[in-house]
């Protein structure tokens, strides 16, 4: 095989736009009618909007087809085909692999992939892998906790496909890993930007081993978007004496999007497997121009168990002006993706909404109504602190009240906090709009 | 790699794959090994199929 071969998929990633366009819309007219004669949810959403299969024809009527947003996911599962209800579309006994979301919004999503779904996003890591240079002579360490988020699960078993050797680095302390990176020479890694950096910090300053000098060549970011930011891409490429590539995914949607090994400071979508759509947030019209910012909707046009069909993602993304120079006709975002809709943010690499966190407080016997959090950096580490307020005359409680706060805030965001009390009504108070959550971090 | 004699080959020999694995899947029925790896071989060149074939397809 010839490993000079830039593309995964010589064929689709240099498809001329007009050809890409007409297998999207086949594809999109496939899974729509998949999704429609095997999804009980699906089937209900286009009957209320009086949408057959044979009235998608075009672009203009794929934007008629209703938007799935993931409160109506949770809506309907729990329920039988136990546990994803009414979206499965294969018999359970088909289903082979169970994931779902964070779950720091509310209730977690539950993610239904037959065999050949898993098969399916094995191929979409492929095609970021291949792009960002890995090759079978690669030994990749992913330090991750192989559990029941989706994660680097499909990068693992991508890399495998391409021929290289693949250390799982599970359930080792971050030390560990660090020791184990050392002693088998890896060439590759794949983790959050926040792990990575941490991994660095500790290499150094806490084990006296210089990241740089540790031979990794190439290291995969996602799960929050770190390595799209350049202050921090250059922090870590520094920092391991690497290059540092993005990716964008979701468990809902797959693995969509891959920076490639040019850097084009942006991210290829993969057009031959997702159709992405970007929604002007005021006036729902899409957005084919370069430059303007919108929400993403996005549909994975081969997934069967638990079809993703427009899917309502909330990611902010634009359309890059420019093709990239790696020659590949799927379009760029620039930037990748630049934010949340609804301002949902990464804090030590975990999905926080400032929701979940009003939930808790307000749960608390004791406590104010009023609360602020701050999120802010000490070096390359995020740090959150709760201000909240005791209620007058609860002063002999303050232990307990603390240690349920804690204990909540872990269970429902997966954080630790710092957790700072007031006397009540020392708090900001706000008329209209309030803005508890502030969030310090500087992002270039 | 966009020889049309060559896609259209290659999608022919995916084809002639999955007939083969879906006959073999045939003596599955008592025979799990049979039963269980053909599917996964089925899984895979569906891989193969969303790869080239799909694109193949639409060209005819």
């Amino acid at each position: 095989m010839n490993y000079q071969q830039a593309y995964w998929n010589p064929v689709l990633e240099t498809l001329p736009r007009e050809q890409l366009q007409q297998l999207q819309l086949k594809k999109f007219r496939r899974i729509f009618k998949w999704a429609f004669d095997h999804s009980k949810f699906h089937r209900q959403l286009y009957d209320r909007a009086g949408l057959t299969p044979d009235d998608i024809q075009t672009f203009e009527d794929i934007r008629r087809v209703p938007k799935v947003q993931k409160s109506m996911m949770r809506d309907i599962q729990r329920k039988d085909p136990f546990p994803y209800g009414d979206t499965l579309c294969v018999p359970l006994e088909e289903v082979s692999e169970f994931r779902q979301t964070s779950g720091t919004t509310g209730q977690p999503v539950y993610q239904a992939d037959t065999w050949q779904d898993w098969e399916w996003w094995a191929e979409c890591w492929s095609y970021i892998l291949w792009a960002q240079g890995y090759r079978p002579s690669d030994r990749v360490f992913i330090p991750f906790g192989y559990n029941i988020f989706v994660a680097f699960w499909a990068g693992h078993y991508a890399a495998e496909k391409l021929g290289c050797e693949v250390v799982p680095g599970g359930v080792l302390d971050t030390q560990a890993r660090i020791l184990k990176i050392q002693e088998l020479r890896a060439s590759a890694l794949m983790a959050t930007p926040t792990y990575i950096l941490g991994m660095a910090d500790t290499a150094k300053n806490k084990m006296g081993i210089d990241p740089a000098g540790l031979g990794i060549k190439r290291i995969t970011c996602a799960g929050e978007p770190g390595a799209g930011i350049p202050s921090t891409k250059k922090r870590i490429e520094t920092a391991w004496n690497a290059k540092v590539y993005d990716h964008a995914g979701a468990t809902e949607i797959g693995a969509w999007s891959y920076e490639c090994s040019h850097q084009p400071r942006g991210m290829h979508v993969n057009d031959a497997f997702f159709l992405v759509e970007i929604e002007d947030a005021e006036t729902g019209e899409i957005i084919e121009e370069p430059g303007k910012r919108g929400k993403m909707i996005i549909t994975a046009l081969d997934r069967l168990a638990q079809p993703c069909v427009r899917f309502d993602s909330k990611d902010i993304i634009e359309w890059d002006s420019e093709p990239c120079a790696c020659g590949r006709s799927f379009r760029l975002i620039k930037g990748g993706v630049v934010g949340r809709a609804d301002d949902i943010t990464k804090v030590k690499g975990v999905l926080l909404a400032p929701s979940a966190i009003e939930e808790v407080v307000r749960s608390i016997d004791g406590l104010g109504d009023e609360f602020e959090v701050i999120v802010d950096k000490l070096g390359d580490v995020d740090r959150i602190k709760l201000k909240v307020e005791l209620m007058p005359g609860r002063e002999d409680q303050l232990k307990p009240i603390e240690n349920a706060l804690k204990d909540q805030l872990r269970l429902k965001t997966n954080l630790g906090y710092r957790i700072e009390f007031y006397d009540y009504g020392k708090l900001p108070r706000y008329e209209v709009k309030a803005k508890r959550f502030i969030d310090k971090r500087k992002h270039d | 790699m966009d020889d049309p004699t060559n896609l259209n080959e290659i999608h022919e020999k995916i084809q002639q794959m999955k007939k083969t694995a879906q006959e073999l899947d045939r003596f599955g029925e008592n025979f799990p090994s049979i039963a269980r790896n053909t599917s996964r071989i089925l899984a895979s060149v569906k891989m193969l199929e969303l790869n080239l074939s799909d694109l193949v397809e639409l060209k005819k």
